[in-house]
C-alpha cells in the first residue's frame, strides 16, 4: 500500500508557506504578491484535483508522526476530506481574486492576504487531518488566524466583533479541548474512521459518551453558529466582504459544521450516534436554527446582515442532514456542504459588489441596481434563488435528498421544517430581487446611489465581477450537470455509499 | 442523435432564445459601458429595440414554440433518459402530453405573433428612447422564452424533479411577465400572483417529497402508483391538489387569478389563462393516483370546491367591469367544473378511462378558447379594419364555443355528458349544465363589456390593431373551434363517445338549453335596462365588487398573524442578546477583579520588607513571650 505521504504534504505546503513568504514581501510588492497568492491558490487546486483522481483510482494519501506516546499528528486523505479540500481551494481561488480586487488601494494588504493564505491553510488542515488531535490543531490555528482579518479595518466596531468572535470561539475551542481529553482517557487514540472503537466500548460508558458528545456538539456548534451559539457571526459582518465570504462559505461556518461531520460520521459512528439517541437531538437543534435564523433574517435591513442570518439559517441543513439516519440524509448533508459554500460565497461577492462600486449596505437602497449592475445582480439572483431552492440550481438537490432522508429516517415532520425555512427564503430574498430589478432606481431617476465610483471598464472592476459570476456559473451548472460523475452531489453520493453504509 | 432527442430541442429552442436575447443584452450594455468610459458618468446603455436587422430578430424570437409544435404534431411516441439531468432526466411523448404539448405550443406561438403587433407601438417607442418603454420591452422578451421553456418543460417531463423545474421556472418567469406594465395595479396583481405562487410551491414540494420519498421514486408514474397504496394517502394527495390548486385555480386559492390576470399585457393573459392554468390540471393528473384507487374524501372535498368554484365564480364574475377580469373568473369556474371531474375519478376509479380523454379535450378546448378571447380583448381596444358582422362573428365563436353551444364547446360537453350518463352520475351533469348556464353569462358579459369599450375605441380613433395581432387571433379563434378535428386526442375506450363523435340530433336540445337561455337572459336584460334606466343603476352597484374578492381578507389575516410572531423573535434574539451582553459583563466582572488582585500585589511589594520585619518581630515576641 502505497501511502504518498507527498502530495499530502506538498498540498498543504502550498498555502502555509505562502503565508510567511507574503508577509517578508513589502507592502509595495502588488505584482509579486498578487502572483504569489494566485500561483498558490491555482497549485492547490491543481493538487487537490490530482488527489480527487487519485482517490477515485484507489490510491491513498497518508502522512503521520508520534508527538507523544498515544498522541499522534495524522494527516490522510480520505474521500470525504478531499470533498472538503476541494471546495476550499475552488472557493479560495475565487476569493484571492475577489480580495485582490476588493482591497486596492486600501492600507494593510500585507497582513491581510498574509493572514488570508494562513486562514487557507488551517481550512485544508482541518479537511485533511486523520484524527481529532489533529483536527483540534488546525481548529485553533483557524480561530487565531481568522482575528485579523475580521478585525481587519480597525474600526471601534470591527474590534468589539473581533472579540466577540473570540470569546466565543475560545470559549467553544476550550469545551472541544475538554471533550478531546475526555475521549482519549475513555477510549485512547482514535483515529478518524475507526468507528469501532467506541462502538466496542460497553454499555457502561454510554452516558459518558453522551456527555462528550454534547460537549463536542457545544464545541463545535460555536463555528457552525448552532443557536444559542450563533452569536458571534452576525456581528462579524463588518468585515471587508472578502473575509465575510470566505468565513461563511469555507472557512469557519463550515469547519464547525465539518467537525460535526467528522464526530458523528468517523468517531462516533453514524450507527452508534443513532443507537444512544443522539442524532434526534442534533436533529431538533438544526431545525430550531433554520427556522430561527430564517426569521432572524426576514427583520434585517443590511444585506450583509440578512445574508449572516441566511447562514445561521442553511449552514445547519448539513446537521439536519446527517442527523437523519440513512444514506438520503448523509447525501444531503454533504452535498449541502459544497452547495451552500456556492451559493453564499456568490452572495457574499455581490454585496461586497454593491457596496464597493454604489456604497449600498441597506436593502432599501438596492431599488433599480439590477440596470446599474446586471453581472451582479444575475449572479444575486441566482445564489437568491439556488437558496430559496428553486430548481435547477444546487439548493433544490439539498432540499429533495434531505426531504427524502427525513422519510427514510422516518422523521416526517422535517419536511415541514424543510418547506417553513423554503418560504421564509423567499419571503426575505425575493424583496431583495424584486428591488434590483422591479423598482425605479437612480438610474430612472428616483434618488441617487449612495456612494457611486466607477471602478473598471465594465459595471465594476473585473476583480469583482467574474469570481461573482463564475461561482453563479458553478452553482447553477452543479445543479444542472449533477448526474455526471465527480459533481458536488455524484461525489457526496459516492461517499455516502462507499464508507458511510453499515 | 435520435428523433427522441427532438423533445429537448422543443425546450432547448426557447430556453436558446431566452439566453440570445440576454446576451445581446449583455453584449450592448459591456459595449456602451466601454465607449462612455471616457465620460466618467454611468447612462443607461440604448438596449435591444435599435439593433440587428429587426424583422428576423422578431420571426427568430417568434419561432421558440416551433419545435414543439412540430414535435406534437409530427413525432411518434418517444422518450428520452438524460443521465446527466438534475436527478437523471426522463422525458416522454405520449397521448396526453402530446395535446397538451400541440395546444400549449400553438397558444404560445399565436400569442407570441399577437405580442409582436402589440408591443409594437413600444418598440417603437424605444427605438425613438423611451427608456421606459425600452425596459418594459428588454423585461418582456428576455422572459417569454424563459417562461414557455419552463411551461413545455413540465409537460415533457416524466422525472419529478423536470417537471417541478420546469413548473418553478414557468412561475417564476411569469411574475415578470404579470408586473410588466410596470403600473401600481400590475404591481399589486403580480404581488398576490407571487404570494400564492409561493404558498402553492410550498404545499407542492412537501407533496411531491413526501410522495416520492415514501415510494422512493424519481418518476411521476413511480409517484402515482406509490400514492396509490400509501397508507397516508390522503393527506399528500391533499398537499398536492392544494399546491397545483393555486395554479388552477381551486376556490379560495383563486384570488390571483382575477388581480393578476386584467393587468398583464394581453399576450401574457392569454398563455397564463390558457395555458399556464392547465398546468395545475397537469400536476393533479401526473401526481394523484387517478384511476388507480379510491381516494373518496379528498374526491368529494375536490368536486364541492369545484361545483363551489363553478358557480360561485360564474356569480361574482359577471359583476366585472373589467373583460380580462371577467375572463379571469370564468377561468376559476371551468377549472372548477375540471376539479369536480378530477375529484370525480378519485371516487370512481373505474370511470378515468373514460374521463381522461374527455378531461383532456376539456382542458385543450378551454385553453385554445380563453385564449382567444383574451387576445380578442386587444382587438377590441384596437379595432382592426374588419367588416363589422366578421369581426364579432369571429369575437363571439369562441365565446360560443366555451359556454357550449357549438364547435369544439359542444364536442366537449357531449362526450363528458354522454359518458357521466352511462355511468350513472345524471345529478352531475344536471349541476355541470346548470354551471354551463353560468358560462353563458360570463360569456354574455365579457362580450358586452367588450361591446363597450369597442364603442369608446372607435368613438377616440384608437389605432386599428396591426395585421400581426389581427391574424393571430383570428386563427386562435378559428384553430380553438376546430380543435377535435386537427390536433391527435388521446382515444376514449372502446364504445365510448370520440372525440370527433358529432352528438346526434335529438341530443342537441339537452346540450343547447344553457347557452340559449343565458342568451335569453342577457337579452331580456338589455332591453329591460333600456325602458328601465332604475334597474340600470342597481345593476351597476353590483359592479363596484372588486376584482380579487377575498384577497383583502387574506392580506388582514396575515398581517394580524405576523405581529405575534414577530413579537415572538424579537424577545427570543432580545434573550440571546442579554445572554451575551451577561456573559460579557462577567468577563468584566472576571477582569475586574484580576486588576484589583494586580493591585493587592503592588502594595504586597511595597510593604513587603516592613511586613516581613513586622511579623519576623511579632513571632519573636510570641515565642520571647
Amino acid at each position: 500500500m502505497n501511502d504518498n505521504p507527498g502530495l499530502l504534504l506538498v498540498t498543504l505546503a502550498a498555502s502555509l508557506l505562502v503565508a510567511p513568504l507574503i508577509f517578508l514581501l513589502p507592502e509595495r510588492a502588488w505584482l509579486a504578491r498578487t502572483t504569489l497568492n494566485l500561483g498558490a491558490a491555482l497549485l492547490k487546486l491543481g493538487l487537490v484535483t490530482l488527489m480527487v483522481a487519485g482517490l477515485a483510482r484507489g490510491d491513498s494519501y497518508a502522512f503521520g508522526f508520534t508527538v507523544v506516546e498515544g498522541v499522534s499528528f495524522q494527516l490522510r486523505a480520505d474521500p470525504l476530506g478531499i470533498m472538503f479540500a476541494g471546495l476550499s481551494s475552488l472557493l479560495w481561488l475565487f476569493t484571492t481574486l475577489y480580495a485582490i480586487g476588493y482591497l486596492e488601494g486600501s492600507p494593510n494588504r500585507k497582513r491581510f492576504f498574509g493572514f488570508f493564505s494562513l486562514c487557507v491553510a488551517s481550512t485544508l488542515g482541518i479537511a485533511l487531518a486523520g484524527n481529532l488531535f489533529t483536527f483540534m490543531l488546525f481548529y485553533e490555528l483557524l480561530t487565531l488566524s481568522t482575528y485579523p482579518l475580521v478585525v481587519h479595518r480597525g474600526t471601534p466596531k470591527a474590534l468589539a466583533a473581533g472579540a466577540t468572535y473570540l470569546r466565543y470561539t475560545v470559549s467553544g475551542g476550550v469545551l472541544l479541548l475538554i471533550a478531546v481529553v475526555a475521549l482519549h482517557v475513555l477510549a485512547g487514540e482514535v483515529n478518524f474512521g475507526q468507528r469501532e472503537v467506541l462502538a466496542d466500548l460497553g454499555p457502561e460508558h454510554h452516558a459518558w459518551l453522551i456527555g462528550i458528545f454534547v460537549l463536542l456538539m457545544l464545541g463545535l456548534g460555536v463555528k457552525a453558529a448552532l443557536v444559542p451559539l450563533h452569536g458571534w457571526l452576525p456581528q462579524a459582518m463588518v468585515a471587508p466582504a472578502p473575509v465575510s465570504a470566505l468565513l461563511h462559505a469555507v472557512a469557519v461556518v463550515k469547519a464547525g459544521a465539518f467537525g460535526i461531520v467528522r464526530v458523528v460520521y468517523d468517531v462516533y459512528g453514524i450507527a452508534l450516534s443513532y443507537e444512544l439517541g443522539l442524532l434526534t437531538g442534533l436533529a431538533i437543534a438544526a431545525s430550531f436554527t433554520i427556522l430561527y435564523g430564517s426569521l432572524r433574517a426576514l427583520a434585517q435591513v443590511d444585506i450583509k446582515r440578512r445574508l449572516a442570518f441566511s447562514t445561521v439559517s442553511q449552514v445547519s441543513y448539513i446537521m439536519l442532514g446527517i442527523s437523519l439516519f440513512g444514506p438520503m440524509g448523509t447525501i444531503a448533508g454533504l452535498a449541502h456542504l459544497l452547495h451552500q459554500g456556492l451559493m453564499k460565497v456568490t452572495l457574499f461577492f455581490c454585496a461586497g459588489n454593491y457596496a464597493e462600486e454604489l456604497g449600498i449596505h441597506r436593502i432599501d437602497e438596492l431599488d433599480g441596481v439590477g440596470r446599474r449592475m446586471p453581472g451582479t445582480s444575475l449572479a444575486f439572483t441566482l445564489g437568491a434563488l439556488g437558496m430559496i431552492g428553486i430548481p435547477p440550481l444546487v439548493g433544490f438537490l439539498s432540499k429533495w435528498y434531505l426531504g427524502m432522508g427525513a422519510i427514510q429516517a422516518g422523521m416526517s415532520w422535517v419536511i415541514a421544517v424543510l418547506v417553513a425555512s423554503s418560504l421564509l427564503n423567499a419571503a426575505y430574498f425575493l424583496p431583495i430581487l424584486y428591488r434590483l430589478w422591479f423598482k425605479p432606481g437612480p438610474l430612472e431617476g428616483v434618488g441617487t446611489w449612495p456612494e457611486e465610483r466607477r471602478l473598471g471598464r465594465l459595471e465594476t472592476s473585473a476583480w469583482l465581477l467574474w469570481p461573482a459570476l463564475a461561482t453563479a456559473a458553478f452553482s447553477l451548472l452543479a445543479g444542472v450537470f449533477a448526474g455526471l460523475p465527480f459533481s458536488p452531489l455524484s461525489w457526496a453520493s459516492l461517499i455516502a455509499t462507499q464508507e458511510y453504509l453499515p | 442523435m435520435s428523433l427522441a432527442h427532438m423533445l429537448l430541442l422543443t425546450v432547448a429552442w426557447p430556453l436558446a432564445m431566452a439566453a440570445l436575447v440576454a446576451g445581446t443584452l449583455a453584449w450592448r450594455h459591456g459595449r456602451a459601458l466601454i465607449e462612455q468610459r471616457s465620460s466618467g458618468r454611468y447612462v443607461v446603455p440604448p438596449g435591444i429595440a435599435g439593433d440587428w436587422p429587426y424583422r428576423w430578430r422578431v420571426a427568430l424570437w417568434a419561432s421558440a414554440p416551433l419545435p414543439a409544435l412540430g414535435v406534437a404534431l409530427a413525432l411518434p411516441e418517444a422518450s428520452l433518459t438524460l443521465d446527466w439531468w438534475l436527478l437523471g432526466g426522463e422525458w416522454r411523448l405520449d397521448g396526453t402530453r402530446r395535446a397538451l404539448l400541440g395546444f400549449t405550443a400553438l397558444l404560445w406561438a399565436l400569442a407570441g405573433g399577437y405580442a409582436h403587433g402589440y408591443l409594437g407601438g413600444k418598440a417603437r417607442r424605444a427605438r425613438h428612447g423611451d427608456p421606459d418603454a425600452e425596459r418594459d420591452l428588454q423585461a418582456f422578451v428576455l422572459l417569454w422564452p424563459l417562461t414557455l421553456a419552463g411551461n413545455l418543460m413540465l409537460i415533457v417531463a416524466e422525472d419529478i424533479a423536470s417537471f417541478y423545474t420546469g413548473f418553478a421556472i414557468m412561475t417564476f418567469a411569469a411574475y415578470g411577465l404579470v408586473v410588466n406594465a410596470g403600473s401600481r395595479e400590475a404591481y399589486r396583481g403580480g404581488r398576490a400572483y407571487l404570494i400564492m405562487a409561493i404558498l402553492g410551491e410550498g404545499m407542492i414540494l412537501a407533496g411531491l417529497l413526501w410522495a416520492a420519498a415514501s415510494a422512493e421514486t424519481l418518476t411521476l408514474t413511480g409517484l402515482r402508483e406509490g400514492l396509490a397504496v400509501a397508507p397516508q394517502a390522503n393527506a399528500m394527495a391533499a398537499l398536492l391538489w392544494l399546491g397545483f390548486g393555486v395554479k388552477a385555480g381551486v376556490i379560495g386559492l383563486h384570488v390571483w387569478l382575477p388581480l393578476a390576470h386584467p393587468v398583464a399585457p394581453t399576450p401574457a393573459s392569454a398563455v397564463l389563462s390558457g395555458a399556464m392554468i392547465k398546468a395545475g390540471l397537469l400536476g393533479w393528473w401526473q401526481t394523484l393516483p387517478l384511476g388507480l384507487t379510491a381516494l373518496t374524501g379528498l374526491g368529494r372535498v375536490m368536486m364541492i370546491a369545484g361545483l363551489i368554484a363553478a358557480f360561485g365564480a360564474a356569480l361574482y364574475g359577471v359583476t366585472q367591469r373589467h373583460p380580462k377580469a371577467v375572463l379571469a373568473y370564468s377561468s376559476v369556474s371551468q377549472m372548477g367544473m375540471m376539479t369536480t371531474l378530477v375529484g370525480l375519478a378519485l371516487i370512481a376509479p373505474s370511470l378515468w378511462p373514460m374521463l381522461a380523454p374527455a378531461l383532456v379535450l376539456f382542458a385543450v378546448h378551454h385553453g385554445l378558447n380563453k385564449g382567444a378571447l383574451f387576445l380578442g380583448v386587444g382587438i377590441t381596444e384596437h379595432p382592426p379594419r374588419l367588416p363589422g358582422w366578421l369581426l364579432w362573428l369571429l369575437l363571439a365563436l369562441p365565446a360560443l364555443s366555451l359556454a357550449g353551444g357549438l364547435a369544439s364547446g359542444l364536442m366537449a360537453k357531449w362526450v363528458l355528458k354522454a359518458g357521466l350518463y352511462d355511468a350513472g352520475w345524471s345529478w352531475l351533469v344536471t349541476l355541470l349544465t346548470w354551471a354551463a348556464l353560468g358560462t353563458s353569462l360570463l360569456m354574455a358579459r365579457t362580450l358586452w363589456c367588450q361591446a363597450h369599450a369597442w364603442r369608446e375605441a372607435r368613438r377616440h380613433g384608437a389605432a386599428p390593431a396591426p395585421l400581426s395581432m389581427t391574424l393571430a387571433w383570428a386563427l386562435c379563434a378559428l384553430l380553438a373551434a376546430a380543435v377535435p378535428w386537427w390536433l391527435t386526442l388521446p382515444e376514449a375506450p372502446a364504445g365510448a363517445v370520440q372525440a370527433t363523435d358529432l352528438p346526434p340530433w335529438g341530443e342537441l336540445p339537452g346540450l343547447l338549453w344553457p347557452v340559449m337561455l343565458g342568451a335569453v337572459v342577457t337579452a331580456a336584460l338589455v332591453v329591460a335596462c333600456h325602458l328601465e334606466p332604475r334597474l340600470h343603476t342597481r345593476i351597476s352597484r353590483a359592479e363596484r365588487l372588486p376584482p380579487g374578492d377575498l384577497w383583502p381578507l387574506y392580506v388582514h389575516l396575515a398581517s394580524s398573524l405576523s405581529g405575534p410572531l414577530r413579537r415572538g423573535v424579537a424577545r427570543l434574539s432580545n434573550a440571546q442578546e442579554t445572554a451575551q451582553d451577561l456573559a460579557a459583563g462577567c468577563g468584566r466582572h472576571a477582569m475586574a477583579w484580576l486588576m484589583a488582585l494586580q493591585r493587592w500585589e503592588a502594595w504586597l511589594r511595597r510593604w513587603a520588607v516592613p511586613l516581613m520585619v513586622g511579623l519576623v518581630g511579632v513571632l519573636w515576641l510570641a515565642l520571647a513571650g
